[in-house]
């Protein structure tokens, strides 16, 4: 028996999606408290105006992070979301986990919580939504102790680091997406679960330019595997595509009729920097004017591969719109080997360059991407030790951000400033 | 000279207890020593918050930190 009227909630079920609210109700069944999720919910979509408070002092001992206080405004109202705290889960490396592990999170949930959950939330943990103060510590104290489960990170805290499935199923991935991923997580605990920073910082790791878990939009650090020989190519197998006998993008679109796969243009003229041409019955490609977008691999996959000579490009300074309107990372390091040999050392040295710059020159509540704009790339550069490339310039002709020191240009040079605004006013 | 850990805590429990603001970003700890580097003041507050002596507030996107009796109880608020 619903505890609250909602007609606006009620038009979510109708049409043919699954509907949060169909499953709230479901779940209000079990833990009658999701019944005050749905009227508070309700109101605020009449008010149009949120009825939810975040932020707070909870947390579990020793911990700075994992836990987010969340709190109802009008709990009298709404008394089973009075406090209805998230809790989030570090999920394991490109999100492998048995049925058994699930089933009992699952299960400590519905003893501790409000039973429902976020598979996976944005940050790429497990999220465990709505709970008190009072069951965090026996929910962490099982959570750690029976299942072996670590909370992720919140707040000014190193966010919780994650990859795409890597080696593990792919065959284009450049790198070990999930060892390197553990690999930090494990390194960085303490600024995982403690606040470092003047604000969030994520690591995400992607094995090819494909990019499956968005880094490049996503991250403050942008791990993305590439290769710096040729794209290996099959040319016997360039010939079965064009002949049909393969089918394009591995049969993905392979339920309507595209017509004859048309190598041309389906593959030569989408290049982007048209790096590819046919040179009789063979697939020549200028490797020097390849930017891995990967759409000649994606469309051909039995006839092309990366190179052999894999690493990552790192990049740095994504943000989603928050101030400034979202933001893509900027390419810093071309290409750097992930050396599981050496713990990834080149990596962690990159990272605590970048971490004690941001720590001393970012403002409160400003990204790195942020810090970087406001300072320039030019003067991040520097700080990194990193000499600029063509490649860092996106614009040539409207952004040569790089300006030369007088003690870089033979002769140096002398200038006068009121001789010179004479003839430009500013 | 950097200040050594006891007196950069005094001076961090200081600077908390006589801001008008009751909640602190790890940044305004910074000016409490300027000799001493901000992942070194970033241990020494989360030492604070372990030793019971502070408490970190948090937003969910930004964690701040404050003396206990000058932050905003929500618990009790809302209980």
């Amino acid at each position: 028996m619903p505890k609250h009227d909602t007609p606006l909630l009620d038009e979510l079920e109708k049409g043919p999606w699954p509907s949060f609210v169909s499953d709230i109700k479901r779940q209000a069944e079990k833990k009658p408290e999701c019944w005050d999720i749905l009227g508070q919910l309700e109101l605020s979509y009449e008010e149009k105006i949120t009825h939810w408070k975040h932020g707070g002092i909870v947390g579990v001992f020793g911990y700075g992070g994992g836990i987010v206080g969340r709190y109802s405004d009008m709990p009298k109202r709404f008394p089973g979301v009075a406090h209805f705290h998230t809790v989030r889960l570090n999920q394991p490396s490109s999100k492998f986990y048995s049925t058994e592990k699930l089933r009992a999170i699952c299960d400590l949930w519905e003893k501790y919580g409000s039973g429902m959950t976020n598979m996976h939330g944005s940050t790429g943990d497990m999220v465990l939504l709505g709970t008190t103060t009072k069951n965090l510590e026996p929910l962490f104290y099982e959570l750690t102790h029976d299942l072996k489960q670590d909370l992720g990170g919140s707040g000014s805290n190193l966010r919780t680091p994650s990859c795409c499935l890597g080696k593990a199923r792919c065959e284009w991935s450049c790198y070990d997406t999930q060892a390197i991923c553990h690999h930090l997580t494990m390194h960085y605990q303490d600024e995982i679960h403690r606040p470092a920073f003047p604000y969030k910082f994520k690591f995400k790791f992607s094995g090819c330019p494909n990019d499956c878990v968005a880094s490049i939009a996503r991250s403050d650090l942008s791990v993305i595997g590439t290769w710096r020989d040729d794209i290996q190519i099959d040319q016997a197998a360039i010939q079965a595509y064009i002949s049909g006998e393969y089918n394009s993008n591995a049969g993905a679109h392979a339920d309507r009729d595209w017509g004859k796969f048309d190598i041309e243009k389906e593959v030569l003229s989408l290049c982007p920097t048209q790096c590819m041409r046919m040179d009789g019955d063979k697939l020549q490609i200028q490797t020097s004017e390849c930017t891995r977008c990967m759409h000649c691999i994606n469309v051909m996959p039995r006839a092309l591969k990366p190179g052999k000579e894999q690493g990552a490009t790192l990049l740095v300074g994504a943000k989603a719109p928050i101030l400034d309107g979202a933001q893509f990372a900027t390419m810093i390091v071309p290409f750097i080997k992930i050396d599981p040999e050496n713990d990834f050392q080149e990596v962690i040295d990159f990272i605590e360059n970048i971490w004690d710059w941001w720590m001393e020159n970012g403002k409160n509540r400003e990204r790195t991407g942020e810090a970087i704009q406001r300072v320039g790339l030019p003067a991040f550069l520097q700080v990194m030790n990193i000499e600029p490339i063509p490649q860092h310039i996106k614009e040539p002709r409207s952004n040569p951000y790089v300006f030369w020191k007088e003690e870089e240009v033979e002769g140096g040079w002398t200038r006068d400033v009121r001789e010179f605004r004479k003839r430009h006013a500013q | 000279m950097a200040l050594s850990t006891e007196e950069l805590e005094e001076a961090i429990l200081a600077k908390a207890a006589k801001s008008p603001k009751p909640q602190l970003y790890i940044k305004d700890f910074y000016a409490c020593d300027p000799e001493t580097k901000p992942r070194a003041i970033k241990n020494v507050a989360n030492g604070l918050v372990k030793q019971g002596k502070m408490v970190f507030w948090s937003s969910g996107s930004t964690t701040m930190y404050a003396l206990p009796n000058r932050v905003k109880d929500e618990e009790h608020r809302t209980a």
